[in-house]
């Protein structure tokens, strides 16, 4: 088990609300953006950038990246390990 | 002649549909007072949970009201719904936690977008496809005469129908009162001053009340 995915999943249902949901639902490859994975919104990508910075201490510069930065778990913990080395 | 043809009362306690209690707050309950209601009457619409407590007392009341009249939803076109609410705080409740979000360092996008009152009223607009017309109004106190005249020129201009709604939340006090108007119906409540302030009352809005003549 890759522990930064299981604490991003726990991240994201606590930084986005989402009651419903518990980190086993969701898959590491489960698109965030997409109405058949969480169909988050445009205010949850914003969250997310806030999740980056209060979590992992880690600013986007880049907007143009978030599309597929914020496209998976796997994609997220990607980024944060390729900003932290 | 406009008739009442559903409303409910949501306020700290208790929760009533068309005069009924449906709904009582468990003190010893984890769970925030409107997310007991959200459980309890068994709604499933994830979202409610990312909501101010304004957006989520719309959720709920508007739900309800639906339920009470089930044939309500299918009745009209999208845009011939139009919502009047109002109250007295705005959304002050939401902005003082932004506030406090923000001087603490951690302002949050999905506070932000609530600190506004209408949001409510985007929220169920969204939720139910309609597109009618719109009005959030911030007034010192419940006032029957705003909505009948407010309701009066809505459905002479092309709307069917209007979920109205008194939505005060401030701090622990929650006055809010939800009621659909309509053109017709089976209903034995018309329109009027006296019935519209009547039934208003039949909940407890005793402190909004008072608040209000601290403005007068």
């Amino acid at each position: 088990m890759d522990d930064l995915k299981e604490e991003l999943k726990r991240q994201l249902i606590e930084q986005l609300n989402l009651e419903e949901i518990t980190p086993a639902d969701i898959d590491d490859n489960t698109l965030l953006f997409s109405d058949k994975g969480l169909g988050l919104d445009s205010i949850d990508a914003l969250e997310l950038i806030v999740l980056l910075e209060k979590y992992h201490g880690i600013q986007v510069t880049k907007p143009e990246e978030g599309k597929e930065v914020f496209r998976s778990v796997n994609s997220m913990a990607e980024y944060i390990r390729k900003r932290q080395n | 002649m406009n008739f009442i043809t559903a409303y409910g009362h949501l306020q700290e306690n208790s929760c009533a549909v068309n005069g009924e209690t449906i709904c009582r707050r468990d003190k010893n309950s984890g769970d925030p007072w409107f997310r007991q209601i959200y459980k309890e009457q068994e709604f499933v619409y994830p979202k409610f949970h990312k909501m101010d407590v304004l957006s989520q007392a719309g959720f709920l009341t508007s739900e309800l009201i639906k339920r009470a009249n089930p044939q309500f939803a299918g009745k009209y076109k999208d845009d011939e719904i139009a919502m009047l609410f109002a109250n007295r705080s705005g959304s002050a409740e939401t902005d003082q936690k932004f506030v406090h979000a923000y001087q603490n360092g951690t302002p949050s996008p999905s506070l932000f977008v609530y600190t506004l009152p209408n949001i409510v009223m985007g929220e169920i607009a969204i939720l139910n496809k309609w597109y009618g017309e719109s009005l959030f109004a911030v007034l010192p106190a419940f006032d029957a005469e705003f909505y009948i005249n407010h309701c009066n020129l809505l459905l002479s201009a092309g709307s069917e129908a209007v979920l109205c709604s008194w939505h005060e939340i401030a701090g622990n006090q929650i006055d809010v009162f939800t009621f659909l108007i309509e053109k017709e119906g089976e209903s034995r409540f018309e329109l009027t001053t006296n019935t519209l302030s009547k039934i208003a009352f039949e909940g407890n809005f005793h402190k909004t009340e008072i608040n209000a003549n601290y403005y007068y």
